[in-house]
């Protein structure tokens, strides 16, 4: 048992190791020469408190970007080589302290594009980049509108590409006809459920219960479960719940006896349900977010690069943290990366111009469309292809690209339908 | 008269840094300062509700209640601005008298979990009413105060300079009137609920008409807060006015102390700035929690009477200086008659 | 339907059980010290992270690392008392302030040492009991069940049939009066202290395996444990006992059939309603504090 402490605890458990680069932050740039010419990032996201969780991994995963893209001869614009820094501002999830760090970031350290979590913080830096005129990304493209020109969506279109799951079990199980679904009752809950309303009435999946909304301080989920399988679903949909409830609630299904389909959002540290629960419970259990490890992303239509290496150089660094948020900060960097050079400047305008040319843009899973007009009022969402993630044997696999698009031009109106009944639309927000 | 005149040239002295005080900051920190006066506000308004020797935990809730209001009325109502924030104020007073009804059947311990419950009830509402409170995701866009020409300064209220020139007139004139509450025969009577509740009873004060006052009053000015910062930032949402933010108001004061009118403020300026300046500038952006509790541990145990007591401990030594060479003087009586007055 | 009530009360039963565990620390502690102890849900916390380092880390048995947490935690409110508590004795507020600063604390190093992530602890066991097709109860849950009714009857006979017990219901129903019968303060306060903060510890451990560890999870801990001792009456330990029961079967079932937000809303108008009619609580009778 020590050797399992000294081979995987010690390294896990990193008091000083964390101490350690806890000041590294801080002194990030000495590892650019000072000789070297160096474009400032800025990564504006909750750092510490509750919802640090959406915002710490994705910054470890730009460092890892960086290095690499610094490594490789940095940023070529057409007035030489630049390096990349990332400097952070711990915003807490909170607004005030996001018109704090974006006025910061933007005036003080001079940053060309600031990347946010968004939701609840996003309104709060939004005067200070109308003002400025800043490109700014965020993960939430519920946080698009008609006004925010300089807000790019890039990564994900949550919740829109759930549909692709959805689609995807009507395909291959269409014995399947009944569902119930739950989330927790906040700004990714909501979207999300009028999406999988939208899906699943699309597929002619009928809802045996209204979605049953739970308050995100939930701890024990045993209530919410029993109320959930009452019925006897044939296929039980857990939203875009946070691994904090997908974790219990999948174990919950387990012990209360539930043997249907499983669909979710997310299934972060997956690996962890099965030990909780068991292989043959987790068996075909569908999500939307890949291991990079996935052959399929060697594919040549996928723009993320070198997915395999950087899945390793995450998990060799920071193990057992591997998420979604992990990679979607960098993809949006390659994104990023490509528009500047493009360009041959960094100022945002010109950057922002020539990411959105031509309509479409290098997504992480391939080419898309910038596209929203009719959710956001406003095309600063790439939306393309999107993996649907089945467990097989104790692994997530990629069983197939999608396409949103595609969806979308045959059941757009019922998408429509179901935000607007939440709503979920631009124009119903705020 | 000397005394006078140092009293002034303090005042104005006074005046002139925190006019000049922006100017010399950075941007960011100008925007620190903004969100730092409307705090101060807040935390004056706290004291004067624990006068009565109530310590409430739905102090934020009803600052936020001053905040939806505000914004729900110039938004919903367009209600012009300047106006909407008073009625902002007054709804968090009205608020604040339902609420005194079940509030101060208790006292203590009780009242204090009381408050907190009443408070989580209202923030449960405003997330479970997506119609009109927002829900979740709270409201967004709320009108900023309209720009204002008045010929020597046009205010740009986006600009944290202006926004602050606006707070601080705001703040001082409610500061100035929340003193001259604690100076009146009624504020008098709040130290007395608070030191000798049964002895102010039974000399015929009402003892709980007292509370229910300190504490509307204590709404009122958290309210305009809230309303002050509705404004600024355009956006509010119910986890702005959790039980985190209560917990910081909460140590601001308590670090400070609360025995005299400014120690609250003093804790809250120098434990904001500690925080989200000194804090960040030396790097520490992920350690904050650790060190800011560091802080306030050592702070209660070593200076168990706040901050307050070093200030005061600095004032007498300075005025027992003064008094001797006053004595030397000749004119010590009337002085040091004026000076022990002083809490 | 008589399933979907069977299985719902097993749910709050077990809900009961644990958090009967750490109301009864917080009614402990602020009996005896006075002071209330917000970083109370941190300790649970801390339990829950002594399982994760023990049994998920080093592999030790899960009933050694269960122990371990209650004694660790409690040796950690040991600290708590001498460090903080007892310098603060006459200053409630700053005893108030000192455990906010420390749950700052504990919560920060839980980040250091384990990382934002939610952490992993493998089940115990998986077995079930199957009472019919709808009606299930794990085991693990039934640990806690069985533990909580250990624990507490432990603490029952600890406190009604020793002398420390006798000493510690004595300073917590009138400290100055127990101090004047020559009971000492500082051996009570490090008596509360102990068990208080290993209860916490203990609930955090138990239920480690079922909830998600991690560093914030004491935040919910403790809103739902000041409703259950404010509605017990904070200075009794009955009271704590039965609320916590009360709490949870009405939690458990408003949630079952309306949902969790209208149920947290129940909860607290229940608790606000039973401080206006009876404002000391169900079982309070000294007015304290």
């Amino acid at each position: 048992m020590y050797t399992k402490i000294f081979k995987d605890g010690l390294s896990r458990r990193r008091f000083l190791e964390t101490a350690a680069s806890a000041a590294a932050l801080a002194g990030i740039n000495t590892r650019v020469l000072a000789a070297d010419k160096v474009i400032k990032i800025g990564f504006l996201a909750p750092l510490t408190g509750p919802v640090a969780a959406w915002g710490k991994p994705g910054l470890d995963g730009c460092q890892i970007w960086a290095e690499q893209v610094n490594a490789a001869g940095g940023i070529k614009l057409a007035d030489g080589d630049y390096m990349v820094e990332f400097v952070g501002y711990d915003n807490e999830y909170d607004p005030a302290k996001a018109r704090t760090g974006a006025t910061k970031l933007i005036r003080e350290e001079d940053v060309k594009f600031v990347m946010m979590l968004g939701g609840d913080t996003w309104p709060g830096a939004q005067p200070v980049a109308d003002r400025t005129g800043m490109l700014f990304s965020t993960l939430l493209p519920s946080d698009l509108a008609p006004d925010t020109e300089t807000l790019l969506a890039p990564a994900e279109v949550h919740p829109i590409y759930n549909v692709t799951g959805v689609e995807w079990l009507a395909e291959n199980k269409p014995d399947l006809k009944t569902a119930v679904i739950c989330a927790q009752d906040d700004a990714l809950g909501l979207p999300s459920v009028a999406t999988y309303l939208a899906a699943f009435e699309a597929a002619g999946i009928e809802m045996l219960e209204e979605p049953l909304l739970f308050d995100p301080a939930t701890t024990d989920f045993a209530p919410v479960v029993t109320k959930l399988i009452a019925k006897d679903p044939q296929i039980v949909c857990l939203d875009t719940c946070y691994s904090d409830y997908v974790h219990p609630i999948a174990e919950q299904l387990f012990q209360q006896g539930y043997k249907g389909q499983i669909i979710s959002c997310t299934a972060d540290f997956y690996d962890q349900m099965i030990d909780k629960t068991s292989v043959e419970f987790m068996e075909g259990f569908i999500f939307q977010f890949p291991d990079f490890d996935d052959p399929a992303l060697n594919d040549e239509a996928i723009n993320f690069k070198n997915p395999n290496g950087f899945f390793a150089e995450y998990t060799k660094r920071h193990p057992g943290e591997w998420g979604a948020v992990s990679w979607e900060y960098a993809s949006i960097m390659d994104l990023w990366k490509d528009g500047a050079e493009k360009a041959g400047t960094a100022e945002p305008a010109a950057v922002l111009a020539a990411m959105k040319d031509g309509g479409r843009g290098l997504h992480a899973f391939g080419t898309a469309d910038w596209w929203g007009e009719d959710l956001f009022g406003i095309d600063n969402a790439l939306v393309g292809n999107w993996p649907v993630v089945v467990i097989e044997n104790g692994k997530a696999r990629i069983k197939a690209f999608k396409s949103i698009p595609e969806w979308y031009a045959k059941h757009g109106d019922l998408l429509k339908k179901h935000m607007a009944a939440y709503g979920q639309m631009w124009n119903q927000r705020g | 008269m000397p005394r006078a005149v140092s009293h002034i040239a303090g005042w104005l002295g006074l005046a002139v840094l925190l006019i000049a005080l922006p100017h010399a900051l950075s941007f960011s920190q100008q925007e620190v300062l903004v969100f730092l006066t409307i705090n101060v506000l807040l935390v004056a308004s706290y004291r004067l509700l624990t006068l009565t020797g109530e310590w409430s935990l739905g102090h934020v809730v009803i600052m936020g209640v001053g905040a939806y209001a505000s914004a729900l009325y110039s938004k919903q109502l367009g209600i012009y601005v300047p106006v909407s924030i008073i009625l902002g104020a007054l709804t968090a007073v009205l608020v604040a008298m339902v609420l005194s009804y079940p509030l101060f059947r208790m006292k203590g311990f009780y009242f204090l979990i009381g408050s907190f419950a009443a408070g989580e009830i209202i923030r449960l509402l405003w997330k479970r009413f997506r119609d009109p409170f927002g829900g979740p995701k709270g409201i967004k866009k709320i009108n900023p105060m309209p720009d204002l020409d008045i010929g020597v300064y046009s205010f740009d209220f986006f600009e944290p300079v202006s926004y602050y020139y606006f707070a601080l007139a705001v703040v001082t004139l409610s500061l100035w009137v929340m003193w001259r509450i604690e100076r009146s025969p009624v504020g008098l009577t709040f130290h007395a609920v608070h030191w000798q509740d049964k002895l102010a009873q039974s000399a015929g004060v009402d003892v709980r008409a007292y509370r229910t006052r300190a504490f509307m009053i204590a709404s009122g000015f958290a309210g305009l807060s809230g309303a002050l910062l509705a404004h600024y930032i355009g956006t509010i949402n119910p986890n702005s006015f959790d039980v985190e933010l209560m917990v910081f108001v909460l140590t601001w004061a308590i670090v400070g102390g609360t025995a005299t009118f400014y120690g609250p403020i003093l804790g809250c300026v120098v434990l904001s700035i500690l925080n989200e300046v000194v804090l960040r500038e030396l790097g520490f952006e992920q350690m904050r929690p650790f060190i800011y509790g560091l802080l306030l541990i050592c702070s209660v145990l070593f200076l168990p009477n706040g901050l307050e007591s070093v200030v005061q401990h600095i004032m007498r030594r300075r005025t027992n200086v003064q008094a001797a060479k006053a004595s030397r003087a000749g004119d010590s009586a009337r002085y040091n008659v004026e000076e022990r007055t002083e809490p | 339907m008589v399933e979907l009530l069977a299985q719902t009360c097993l749910n709050a039963l077990y809900a009961a059980s644990y958090m009967s565990l750490v109301a009864v620390g917080l009614v402990l502690i602020f009996g005896v010290m006075g002071v209330i102890n917000f970083a109370h849900g941190e300790l649970f916390m801390l339990g829950a992270y002594a399982v994760v380092a023990l049994y998920a880390d080093l592999q030790l048995p899960f009933l050694f690392a269960v122990s371990a947490g209650l004694v660790f935690v409690g040796v950690v409110g040991l600290g708590m008392e001498r460090a903080l508590f007892r310098p603060l004795r006459n200053n409630p507020l700053g005893g108030l302030v000192a455990s906010i600063g420390f749950l700052m604390i504990l919560q920060a190093l839980a980040v250091m040492g384990f990382g934002v992530r939610m952490e992993h602890v493998p089940p115990v066991t998986q077995e079930v009991i199957t009472f019919s097709e709808k009606v299930h109860l794990a085991m693990p849950r039934l640990f806690v069940i069985i533990a909580a009714v250990i624990l507490l009857t432990a603490l029952w006979a600890f406190l009604t049939k020793t002398r420390f017990g006798w000493a510690l219901r004595a300073s917590a129903q009138d400290p100055e009066a127990a101090a004047l019968q020559g009971i000492s303060i500082n051996q009570t306060s490090r008596i509360a202290m102990f068990i208080g903060a290993g209860l916490a510890g203990v609930a955090g451990a138990l239920t480690a395996p079922l909830v998600s560890v991690n560093p914030h999870m004491g935040h919910s801990v403790i809103v739902t444990a000041f409703i259950v001792i404010i509605v017990g009456g904070v200075g009794s330990l009955e009271g704590a006992v039965v609320a916590a029961v009360a709490y949870s079967l009405v939690h458990t079932f408003v949630t079952t059939f309306y949902d969790g937000v209208i149920a947290d809303i129940v909860g607290l108008s229940l608790m606000l309603l039973v401080l206006i009619v009876k404002p000391t609580g169900l079982f309070g009778t000294a007015d304290r504090a």
